[in-house]
């Protein structure tokens, strides 16, 4: 074949092997990569951090195995942000797939917190200072239940507590009391949240999303229908880095450590589309 | 007869489903709430039961029949037997009647999710990279002006979002966060307004009959 | 002295002009309570509303931020209340006089959506006159959509070579329009199977969604003539599992060859493994759907695509119906009467103070 059919028509398990390099090794062989971070992470990092002492924060952890490494660090980073500056969290899943990768993520983020409180006051208390709800089907009963009662909607939390005793919830009885909502979601639910819940409630809602599917996003953010928007792994990795150096927060960076695997692929898809293009060109010429 | 009642049942109920969104009245709210929560999750539950019944049915014919690969379809079957009893006497972590536990090794329906179904999932998302790459490079040429456009967006975009492209320059990432503000969600407002348009059209059609193809079969 | 010099610096102003009235356009069961701030809002704590069946007795309700002044209260329908709202600073409590009784009901026409189901009549009354004409046997034209021309060629195709078609219509649910508009399609291709004798593969990810096609495509077989030709294991129900079914879809291009794929219906991630395996296998594809983030992996996969309402258009081009032809030309029309509204508001709201943005609202 000559080289310039060979230009065009490279191999694809080629094109694999060499992806497949470029991912792993960064991995292999940790490289750190600076971050800088956008205004839609910095929206919702601002709208997290201006939340009131009397006012909660509601996560929609949304996300399955399958986009669990884009969308897993920014549920991380927002645990670390909202508890650190005390922000009281209740956590809950629309789907029964995401639930115990929410559980995960509370009890990792809690055990960080609690192995260097001093005091009672700087613990992380399960029912003082967060609660985790659970899953309630179909995903429009809580959506809309919660501009109600929340504690109708889930009568027991996900471990089997009765929501009517936590001391959460007495005082944060329905949306009124929710200053922001944060969907972590690799479909639509940010969208519904918008739809019904902002839309009837006035509740303000925030996403974190794939980057797959931030394009259909974005009109929600130029509108303010969102108060913020973290995008894929990069803004997962942005997330972290303003909880890493506004706020202190110590804690592994899943996401920052990906980005140069994430890089270099980029590069490389880059350099493969440009390889193609210049065969490309060649032939036509030749014609 | 057999065409009319399902046209008229459709109608019935896409009025039931339009009614709700402007009448907030208590008796119709409640009615809605009735069939969106207890009728449809029955209706959901018995087509489950056929769906299942309809993949045995296939593999068990192709058992029956020594079909291609039918040894897979005893791979299909056991596991689905397997799976089905764990899931339905087993409880999610080894509560159940069932015991799903030998020593230390457990086998209860969470276990199984998390080590078996999670990293296939994780698998073949991850395949999504490769197939990009080599379908980007397969596609990606500047055959007109449009595509030597798009194709220079999209470099852009992709330079922009990495950390690297703060290093090509400065302005690349706004740049690159301004075609996905700017161009990007004036594209996708107007797909998105043609499809919120057509889905109505559509719903209507439907709703009143005039779409029956649905039905299958012939025309009237 | 000097403790009355202090208590009389220290009075509170009560919040005025408490008014209660039932929450408009709802279900019933709450009762909105709107005052006036204390104009000593700067020092006040937060505001107690004090709710009353009997005008004498009233009990604590709810507590709001300073500087707000709107609660709703969940009632009881039909039955009467009344409110007080107390400004609240330390241990010093400033009632305000107690509002009007009140009552909640529900209400029959939710009047913010008005103007939509105005919209919705407005579209559909101009695609019932485009169908009524159609129906008169004017000539409708409607644009080539190289997708659709495709089918017929693409069905040969398979015919030719011997070699299948697949069906995967995606995994939405029965709900989803472009999965009912993928159904609507799904009987014009198992025609064409049926009458060139051409083995049809249709993997579902929906139970439900499973035993529409299945009817569809049985009833198809028996319009044309060969019911007999209908083999009920060629439409089937895989799993619910999104990756699951990719990879069974994957598995069936490997195996079975198809000389045809069509990807027509709601797709997410695994849109692109689904139509780049089939790329791989050399198969001619025609994908369509309405999903934005996924059209690009079509397009660069696949040989045609439908993009967005293209999808909902195609039954019609395939059926040619007068009526449906009819309701897209409507559709079209509807859109264009849209558009320019939108343009005419959109100036007036620009060079004018009208709150031309409100009937949209």
């Amino acid at each position: 074949m000559k080289f310039v059919d060979y230009l065009t028509k490279i191999d694809r398990r080629i094109i694999y092997v060499i992806l497949l390099a470029v991912v792993v090794l960064p991995l292999l062989f940790p490289s750190a990569l600076s971050v800088r971070v956008m205004p839609p992470v910095e929206k919702l990092f601002h709208a997290i951090d201006a939340i009131p002492e009397e006012k909660a924060l509601i996560i929609d952890f949304d996300y399955d195995p399958q986009t669990l490494p884009e969308l897993e660090p920014m549920g991380f980073a927002i645990l670390r942000h909202a508890f650190s500056r005390r922000i009281k969290v209740l956590a809950l899943s629309l789907y029964v797939q995401p639930l115990g990768l929410a559980q995960n993520a509370l009890i990792q983020v809690t055990e960080e917190f609690n192995s260097t409180a001093q005091t009672n006051r700087d613990s992380v208390i399960y029912g003082r200072d967060y609660v985790f709800l659970g899953w309630q089907p179909p995903p429009l009963i809580p959506i809309l239940g919660m501009g109600e009662s929340i504690i109708n909607v889930y009568r027991i939390d996900y471990y089997g507590n009765r929501t009517d005793t936590l001391p959460l919830l007495k005082e944060i009885k329905n949306y009124s009391d929710i200053a922001l909502l944060v969907s972590i979601s690799s479909g639509d639910p940010p969208k519904w949240w918008v739809e019904y819940a902002q839309n009837r409630f006035g509740l303000q809602v925030g996403a974190g999303v794939t980057a797959v599917s931030a394009s259909e996003f974005y009109p929600f953010l130029q509108t303010g229908q969102f108060s913020g928007l973290a995008i894929g792994m990069k803004g997962a990795a942005e997330y972290e880095e303003l909880v890493d150096n506004q706020l202190h927060v110590a804690g592994r960076r899943k996401a920052s450590e990906a980005l140069p695997s994430l890089t270099y692929a980029h590069l490389v898809m880059i350099a493969f589309i440009i390889i193609g293009n210049i065969g490309f060109f060649i032939k036509r010429r030749q014609k | 007869m057999k065409r009319t009642i399902p046209l008229v049942l459709v109608f019935i109920f896409g009025l039931l489903g339009f009614i709700p969104f402007i009448v907030p009245h208590e008796i119709v709210q409640s009615s809605d709430d009735f069939l969106r929560n207890n009728f449809l999750k029955i209706l959901a539950a018995f087509a489950l039961i056929l769906g299942l019944g309809s993949l045995l049915r296939v593999h068990i014919d192709k058992i029956k029949r020594k079909g291609q690969n039918w040894p897979y379809s005893w791979v299909l079957i056991i596991t689905f037997l397997v799976t089905a009893i764990i899931g339905l006497f087993g409880g999610v972590t080894g509560q159940g009647v069932l015991p799903t536990r030998i020593g230390s090794f457990s086998f209860d329906i969470w276990t199984i999710f998390f080590n078996i179904e999670v990293p296939l999932g994780a698998t073949m998302f991850a395949l999504l990279s490769f197939f990009m790459a080599s379908a980007a490079y397969r596609a990606f040429r500047a055959r007109s002006t449009e595509a030597t456009l798009l194709l220079v967006a999209a470099f852009i975009v992709m330079l922009g979002v990495l950390p690297l492209g703060n290093s090509i320059s400065p302005h690349l990432p706004s740049f690159a966060q301004w075609i996905m503000d700017v161009p990007n969600v004036a594209a996708q407002r107007g797909i998105l307004f043609g499809v919120a348009l057509g889905m109505l059209a559509t719903a209507l059609k439907i709703i009143l009959g005039i779409e029956r193809s649905w039905l299958g079969g012939g025309g009237e | 002295m000097d403790l009355i010099l202090l208590t009389a610096i220290f009075v509170l102003t009560p919040p005025a002009g408490v008014r209660a009235y039932d929450t408009p356009d709802d279900r019933g069961g709450s009762i909105t309570v709107e005052w006036n701030l204390s104009s000593d809002d700067a020092a006040v704590e937060r505001y107690d509303v004090y709710r009353s069946d009997n005008g004498v007795d009233y009990i604590k309700i709810g507590v709001i931020g300073k500087g707000r002044s709107v609660f709703e209260d969940e009632t009881e329908n039909n039955k009467e209340y009344m409110y007080k709202v107390a400004a609240v600073q330390d241990t010093i409590i400033a009632f305000s006089e107690p509002s009007m009784r009140v009552k909640s009901v529900s209400q029959w026409i939710d009047r913010k959506k008005i103007n939509i189901v105005v919209a919705v009549f407005i579209f559909g009354g101009i695609i019932l006159y485009f169908i009524y004409h159609a129906r008169k046997g004017k000539e409708l034209f409607i644009r080539k959509i190289a997708g659709v021309q495709a089918i017929d060629d693409a069905v040969g195709r398979a015919t030719e070579m011997g070699k299948p078609i697949l069906y995967c219509p995606g995994i939405g649910y029965i709900e989803d329009i472009a999965t009912i508009a993928s159904l609507s399609i799904i009987g014009e291709v198992a025609k064409k199977c049926a009458q060139y004798d051409t083995k049809f593969i249709n993997p579902h990810f929906d139970p439900i969604v499973y035993t529409v096609a299945r009817e569809i495509v049985k009833e198809s077989y028996s319009s044309v003539g060969r019911p007999d030709a209908f083999d009920p294991d060629s439409v089937y129900f895989v799993t619910d599992s999104q990756f699951a079914y990719a990879a069974a879809v994957d598995g069936i291009m490997l195996r079975e060859k198809p000389a045809t794929n069509f990807l027509i219906g709601w797709f997410r991630a695994e849109s692109l493994i689904i139509a780049e395996t089939g790329a791989s296998t050399g198969a001619i594809q025609i994908a369509g759907t309405d999903q934005v983030s996924q059209l690009p992996f079509f397009v660069t996969a696949c040989d045609y695509t439908l993009i967005g309402e293209e999808l909902y258009a195609a039954s019609a081009y395939i059926s040619k119906e007068p009526l449906l032809l009819g309701a897209i030309k409507g559709e079209d029309m509807g859109k264009l009467v849209i558009v320019s509204i939108l343009v005419a508001a959109s100036i007036i709201g620009l060079v004018t103070k009208l709150h031309i943005l409100d009937l949209f609202r």
